[in-house]
């Protein structure tokens, strides 16, 4: 049971911080909180069993290549509480009065807070089709169901995954590793149409096939088969029977608590918060896919991003709610993933979302190499550069490869936040190590294409 | 669902399609995404999305920028930390 005692009680001088959630921005927002105000009370409450893991990392527990799902949690339970961290497992928050400071949590009854930290993070799009409802139809997020889930997968020979979002490509490469027949199907006319250029993804959709997938893209999917249970997949190509059916839909801020507790959410249904990842109501904080931030180059704000990006938000939110100051930005969103035996990344805008969006931009491109072309196992790294033709600064960027796409994604985001103009990336310095670097750095290669349009 | 977020989930949704019929037509053989039957979708496929190209970018930046979320609250406040 939670003690009340709310600042302003006489002889009660402790703030209470209250976080709800326990992914990776509740976790951030406590440690804030925490490492701000030692002596604050800082309770988190989680409807799961468990907190602090990485979600991210389920796909590849199922492709073997983690071993265990052990291995995906940071720290166990017990390092929380020697660390003092008070984290309610099981005890999910079903109600908020921001103008009583309390909420309503199940099991424990009213709970008052001084401050108070969203982090509910997300839920899967309704896939709005006839047998949504069917039993067996996985949705990658919770670490316990995985573990049931990949039990299944055990005695499973065909798996369907749909939707050719970045969870369904890692599933659908999962899958393929662990040897199931696998067929992935999306009514796009490539894999990751909605973040990705055709381009960029062609390696990807290659490897996939070589891996054994079967892609069946322009392919939109019409049910759920199954009486009560589900047993395959109606296509517009016809049936697909399957012991497994993966739908990775896409991402949708949870936010049923906050909008019934009048909390703002802006046009993407994430909260609206400050740089201080302060909500519309007062002393009422949240980060995460919960919220939704500006974009970098157009300030139009964006929902769902990393897990990198929730727990920084996190420790923002905690360090204010306990009465620090610090300041989140504007994101420019470098990204990467694996898909198939490719690595594939980017900044900001591809060009398909450049182009959807209007955003005025000139496109350079390059086919690079990894090591020196004499060096065993170079391979291609194939760089697009978007760059606005008026002030010659970066809009985005999308890369493929097999290796060095992360960091060059990190780069490219520090390059677009510092607004380094696109001549410096066309002439950059860069390392030159016949095993790990070429002597024309594919980045400035896809620069200097640039500039002889611009 | 509030209106600007219903505005923006269908023009997200229509302009995209628009640019991957684009991008198919660049990169690849030319066929697009499916086009799934949609109540609306005439409207703003024949009249939103063409609309939405012939106008200046100023113009678009502009209108983005007047739906309410949280690049209307401070942004340029405090230095990160």
């Amino acid at each position: 049971m939670v003690e009340t005692h709310p600042v302003g009680v006489e002889g009660c001088t402790t703030v209470r911080v209250v976080v709800v959630g326990g992914g990776a921005a509740g976790i951030g927002a406590q440690g804030g909180a925490k490492a701000t105000a030692p002596d604050a009370e800082v309770v988190l409450f989680t409807e799961y069993e468990d907190v602090g893991y990485s979600p991210c990392g389920i796909p590849f527990v199922h492709g073997k290549e983690i071993e265990r799902f052990e291995d995906l949690f940071l720290q166990d339970k017990r390092f929380y509480e020697d660390a003092g961290f008070d984290i309610r497992y099981s005890t999910p928050v079903e109600g908020i009065d921001t103008s009583r400071q309390e909420l309503e949590v199940a099991g424990v009854g009213t709970v008052p807070y001084d401050r108070l930290v969203l982090g509910t993070g997300w839920n899967y799009q309704d896939p709005g089709i006839p047998g949504s409802d069917l039993q067996g139809l996985h949705y990658v997020k919770n670490i316990r169901r995985a573990m049931e889930f990949d039990k299944v997968l055990d005695e499973a020979k065909v798996a369907v995954v749909v939707d050719a979002s970045p969870i369904g490509l890692e599933m659908a490469t999962a899958f393929a590793h662990r040897g199931l027949e696998t067929h992935f199907v999306d009514p796009g006319a490539w894999v990751l149409s909605d973040v990705a250029d055709p381009d960029i993804m062609e390696p990807v959709e290659e490897s996939l096939r070589e891996l054994g997938v079967h892609l069946h893209l322009q392919t939109p999917v019409e049910r759920f088969v199954g009486d009560g249970r589900v047993t395959g997949v109606l296509t517009s190509e016809g049936e697909l029977p399957a012991d497994v059916v993966v739908v990775a839909t896409h991402k949708t801020p949870n936010n049923e608590l906050a909008e019934a507790a009048g909390i703002k959410t802006g046009s993407t249904g994430g909260l609206i918060v400050d740089d201080g990842m302060a909500t519309s109501a007062e002393n009422v904080w949240a980060a995460g896919d919960c919220v939704e931030i500006p974009h970098g180059v157009t300030s139009v704000p964006i929902n769902g991003l990393s897990g990198s990006h929730a727990y920084s938000q996190g420790k923002v939110a905690g360090v204010n709610a306990a009465g620090g100051s610090r300041a989140y930005q504007a994101v420019q969103v470098p990204w990467g993933m694996v898909g198939g035996t490719w690595t594939i990344g980017g900044v900001s805008f591809g060009e398909t979302l450049a182009t959807a969006l209007g955003v005025p931009h000139l496109v350079g491109m390059s086919d690079g190499i990894s090591k020196a072309r004499y060096y065993p196992g170079w391979a291609v790294i194939r760089v697009k550069l978007l760059v606005d033709p008026d002030t010659r600064t970066l809009v985005g960027g999308q890369m493929a490869g097999v290796e060095g796409i992360k960091e060059r994604a990190d780069f490219l985001a520090m390059a677009m936040r510092a607004r380094i103009p696109i001549e410096d990336i066309a002439w950059m310095e860069n390392v030159y190590s016949p095993p790990i670097g070429a002597l024309n750095e594919p980045m400035a290669l896809a620069a200097q294409n640039l500039l002889s349009k611009l | 669902m509030s209106f600007f977020r219903w505005l923006r989930r269908n023009a997200e949704h229509y302009l995209l399609e628009a640019a991957q019929i684009d991008m198919a037509k660049k990169y690849r053989d030319g066929s697009g995404p499916v086009l799934a039957p949609a109540r609306g979708a005439l409207f703003w496929r024949r009249i939103f999305v063409p609309v939405y190209r012939l106008l200046p970018w100023s113009v678009r930046r502009a209108i983005m920028r007047a739906m309410p979320g949280s690049h209307r609250r401070s942004w340029e406040r405090r230095q990160p930390g």
